[in-house]
């Protein structure tokens, strides 16, 4: 990549370190100095193959192949677009033609052959497809948020794990010091002969080597099930204890209004006051929504403030 | 002699036979007939081959049924050839005794000498080949898919088996590869453009093949079981490559895709390292590369190459190897860490990028040998400590047995020296290795020995650099011309044609008396292949812990992988490794019961418990406490005692009855009390 020049002033990395290549839809590369002066008297033609270009099409050059980078921008435009996944097809071999027709508009695109009529192909497909793309984005971008929250969990977990042995460790450290200053201490104060002290010193070690032994055998446990429930919770068999109380019963709300009395529900629509409301549109009837629900509660809205007691 | 083991008769081909032999057969035997896995360490020279061979050909004799085959996997071609010389003994030995002609075959698949004979592997009885036949999963899919399940496998030296694993599922990717890589698509490119033009219909035919999702017919087989490839698992191999890889032309803009990716990871200023789910997605970020097609890429490239009958299949190296990595990239998303570094710790000012794909987890390479064969042995002279070797392979034995050598006289001395006479610690710690007190006292060492032991010596030192290192201040320091007047100096170097020089030269000096030492590498070609029987090496100085090189940052993830996989311990490992490698440098000297030397262990550290403990049983019983801490002068004294005993002569009759069994002595009931006391179960 590095003895790549500009095709225009000729410069390569070595005579200006912080040359920048971009790339262009066409696929020719032209550093930012001769982007910025072929932009300068408005619009520009690309320097090889002349084609029509704007500058917020550049692009820095990720690859040393600019054909490539200019596959990868088609590539990920054409893939916004048809992005159906395995399980939107019945059969493994209608998803596989599907790739391989995937496959085929980019080669068209990325290689000039059949531009116009590819362009239609596309076209033709988003229109539809538009609510399968859709869904489709929608359910990337959450299997995406997942992978990333999995990922930072793992990543936490192993620290934590690392923390942990480095404790563990530190700790049989300092266990292993403290036996020997005891020992040092013992032989200075107590009375018994340094022979049984130094037999007792030897059984702490010997000990303390069994703890370590056993430590490193067992794997550490784990202490919850993968639902999150808490292993080693003792589960009652015996049954649990009826308790019998009063049902409780359903009072509907009596609202007083002190004058005429409100229409029901269901009375509405013979009485016509529907007609003075919007019609529910489908997509509220899915959701529960009537129009009699939005009429009921304007007409409660206008009884329940008219008439007051005085009593 | 025939002899009686449980109930099989087996026919050994010597007069003589070693009770350690007798015990080895009879845990053998018991692995065999519990059908499970078996690990068993039996000392160097003791006649491990001869057991191995005997046995099991008495037991497929005996049982033909249950044992169909045994595949005998060795480490090098010398040592291939040795187990063929047994296997031809015995099998004279068998026409000998039972007098009626043997149907046995027996197969080596050595070098491209001896090309592997595609349906005779199928009627052999035993096959003879190198590990690689059978863990590396690009050979092993053409090699060994046919093996039968009721075989036995044999891994013969199989102390370094976990690293085979592991470098069979690495791959280093460089600069230069993926230069050559991007002429082979060219080509690739090149050759799909004129045979489009000429002979198009080839072409199509494969698509066709493709979009059918036949797999390619392959020659009829009797068994339709085989080994399963480790890179793809069952039911992937099964599925129709996808469609986004189906026409040529769209495949070799893949691979174009995929190398400019690689080259642009390849252009980092500082190390990198990630798991193989983050590269994934990296790489579909940037280049919208699935999963999917990366796992197929090397079948693809396989169906490729052959369509369009490219005849040098060589040139195209790298990018086979490439697209092995793309598939073992998608394929595995545990127990593998890439690790992309700009320049190698060695020499930190050339850029020279290159990309480490490496396999921390051994398991995986050797798994689908473990499910398929019902029998696998795993035996060597250093095996210690037995039970990480199931931990890190992650398989169950049902043996695990550890076996010393019955001596009539003990001839072997190890010894470790931990002090100079100037009662300075000697050890090779890193901190330690510039001081100039060690290097002397490491000098003053060898010079005693080389005035007090007869003919030849071998040193072995932890590396290269170090060696360079410490040869440089004897010469300053004149240690070396004293040494010189003793004995002539060769030394091993990482060139081979200059080592084999060296090593020849060495054997002439001891044959004629002059005497001679060899300093040598713990890692090195000497330290894993030549035997130094008798004379040619009578003392073996181990000067130093041969660690590996602790700051390589595959070794570190690797580590890190153990810890949490397995919860074996760094340091644990790090140990292990050590010792296991220096078991191997010392037990080099003796090949034999009639052989004898002395074994100095010239470091402090050995005389931990950690670290004696990790030596092999056989060494282990002959070091004494008194020979924990020696000082030079002390070693001295005790090396001349020793060296002065076994030159006594020794005739066959003192070994009989202790060592040395005929087939009487074998039968009597004491013997087989002693001898049921000499496997350890671990």
């Amino acid at each position: 990549m590095d003895d790549q020049g500009c095709p225009r002033c000729k410069t390569t990395k070595y005579r200006n370190p912080s040359l920048k290549l971009m790339v262009n839809v066409c696929g020719h590369t032209l550093c930012e100095n001769c982007v910025d002066m072929l932009f300068v008297r408005g619009s520009g033609n690309c320097v090889q193959c002349d084609t029509p270009l704007r500058k917020s099409n550049f692009r820095l050059q990720l690859f040393e192949d600019p054909a490539i980078d200019k596959e990868v921008e088609i590539r990920k435009r054409v893939l916004k677009i048809y992005n159906k996944r395995d399980f939107d097809f019945s059969s493994l071999r209608e998803y596989n033609d599907y790739l391989e027709q995937v496959e085929e508009i980019v080669y068209n695109l990325t290689n000039n052959v059949d531009v116009e009529r590819t362009k239609q192909i596309m076209e033709q497909y988003q229109r539809e497809n538009r609510d399968v793309i859709q869904r489709n984005k929608v359910k990337l971008t959450r299997e995406q948020e997942e992978l990333e929250e999995i990922l930072l969990l793992e990543q936490q977990d192993t620290e934590q794990r690392r923390l942990e042995t480095l404790q563990e460790e530190q700790r049989q450290l300092q266990a292993k010091r403290k036996n020997k200053q005891a020992l040092l201490d013992e032989l200075e104060r107590s009375q018994l002969p340094a022979s049984i002290l130094l037999a007792q010193h030897k059984d702490r070690a010997a000990q303390l080597e069994t703890q370590i032994e056993k430590q490193k055998q067992s794997v550490k446990p784990t202490t919850i099930f993968s639902t999150g429930i808490p292993k080693g919770q003792t589960v009652s068999l015996a049954p649990v204890i009826r308790v019998e109380e009063v049902l409780y019963k359903y009072q509907p709300i009596n609202v007083e209004t002190y004058g005429p009395p409100l229409p029901e529900l269901e009375q509405l629509d013979r009485l016509g006051y529907l007609n003075h409301v919007r019609t529910a549109t489908p997509q509220d009837l899915a959701g529960g929504y009537t129009s009699e629900l939005a009429c009921h509660r304007a007409l409660q809205d206008a009884f329940s403030g008219l008439f007051t007691s005085l009593v | 002699m025939k002899l009686n083991i449980e109930g099989l008769l087996v026919y050994f081909p010597y007069d003589y036979i070693y009770p350690e032999q007798y015990s080895y057969m009879l845990e053998l035997k018991r692995t065999l007939d519990a059908k499970g896995h078996g690990v068993l360490e039996m000392p160097s020279g003791t006649g491990k081959t001869i057991s191995l061979l005997s046995l099991i050909v008495a037991y497929q004799k005996a049982y033909p049924l249950e044992v169909t085959k045994l595949i005998y996997c060795s480490r090098t071609v010398p040592e291939i050839e040795k187990v063929v010389e047994e296997l031809r003994k015995l099998m004279e030995f068998y026409t000998k005794e039972t007098g009626e002609k043997n149907n046995f075959l027996a197969l080596a698949l050595s070098s491209r000498k001896n090309l592997c004979i595609h349906p005779e592997i199928l009627h052999a009885n035993i096959v003879v080949y190198s590990y690689h036949y059978l863990l590396d999963p690009k050979i092993a899919d053409l090699v060994s898919k046919e093996l039968a399940k009721k075989s036995v496998v044999v891994f013969d030296e199989a102390h370094n088996i976990d690293n085979v694993c592991i470098d069979s599922m690495s791959v280093n990717i460089t600069r230069r590869t993926l230069d050559r890589c991007q002429t082979n698509v060219d080509t690739l490119q090149n050759t799909i453009q004129r045979i489009k033009e000429t002979d198009a219909a080839k072409l199509r035919e494969e698509y066709r093949r493709l979009v059918e999702g036949l797999k390619e017919a392959n020659v009829a087989r009797e068994t339709d079981i085989y080994l399963s490839n480790p890179v793809l698992p069952d039911e992937v191999l099964q599925e129709a490559i996808p469609g986004s890889i189906r026409t040529a032309e769209h495949f070799v803009g893949f691979l174009k895709r995929f190398l400019e990716y690689l080259k642009a990871r390849l252009r980092i200023h500082h190390v990198v390292q990630e798991s193989s789910p983050q590269f994934l997605k990296d790489i579909y970020e940037k280049v919208c590369i699935d999963r999917k097609p990366l796992r197929f890429c090397a079948e693809r490239l396989r169906s490729l190459l052959r369509t369009l009958e490219i005849a040098d299949i060589a040139d195209f190296s790298p990018i086979t190897l490439i697209s092995h990595f793309a598939t073992l990239v998608s394929t595995y998303s545990k127990g593998f860490t890439i690790i992309i570094e700009p320049f190698e710790d060695k020499t930190p000012t050339i850029a020279n990028p290159v990309l480490h794909f490496s396999c921390m987890d051994p398991s995986i390479a050797i798994k689908p040998v473990f499910e398929r064969f019902q029998s696998v042995v795993i035996t060597s002279g250093t095996l210690s400590p037995l039970d990480i070797y199931p931990r890190i392979l992650d398989f169950r034995p049902v043996t695990m047995a550890s076996f010393t050598m019955t001596l009539a006289r003990t001839c072997l001395c190890p010894l470790i020296v931990g002090r100079g006479n100037d009662q300075v610690a000697m050890s090779s710690k890193f901190e330690t290795r510039e001081d100039f007190a060690v290097i002397r006292n490491y000098g003053n060492l060898l010079l005693e020995m080389s005035a007090i032991v007869p003919d030849g010596i071998v040193a072995f030192f932890t590396s290269y650099v170090y060696m360079e290192n410490i040869v440089a201040s004897w010469y300053e320091q004149g240690i070396l011309e004293n040494i010189q007047r003793n004995k002539l100096i060769f030394i091993e170097t990482p060139d081979a044609a200059e080592t084999s020089m060296a090593l020849e030269k060495y054997q002439e000096a001891c044959e004629n008396g002059r005497g001679a030492i060899l300093l040598s590498v713990a890692r090195g070609k000497v330290s894993e292949g030549i035997d130094f029987v008798h004379h040619f090496g009578r003392a073996v100085i181990m000067f130093g812990v041969p660690y590996v090189y602790t700051q390589s940052r595959i070794l570190k993830a690797r580590l890190e992988y153990l810890r949490d996989q397995f919860q074996i311990r760094e340091n644990d490992f790090l140990t292990f490794d050590a010792m296991r490698h220096a078991a191997q440098c010392v037990g080099r000297a003796i090949r034999g019961k009639t052989d004898y030397g002395l074994m100095i262990f010239a470091d402090k550290r050995y005389a931990r418990a950690d670290k004696r403990g990790k030596l092999p049983r056989w060494i282990q019983e002959h070091i004494s406490d008194g020979s924990l801490n020696l000082t030079i002068d002390e070693t001295v004294q005790l090396s001349k005692h020793f060296l002065r005993q076994m030159a006594q002569p020794f005739r066959r009759e003192d070994q009989l009855g202790l060592s040395l069994l005929t087939l009487e002595q074998l039968q009597s009931e004491e013997m087989l009390e002693k001898i049921s006391q000499i496997a350890q179960q671990a």
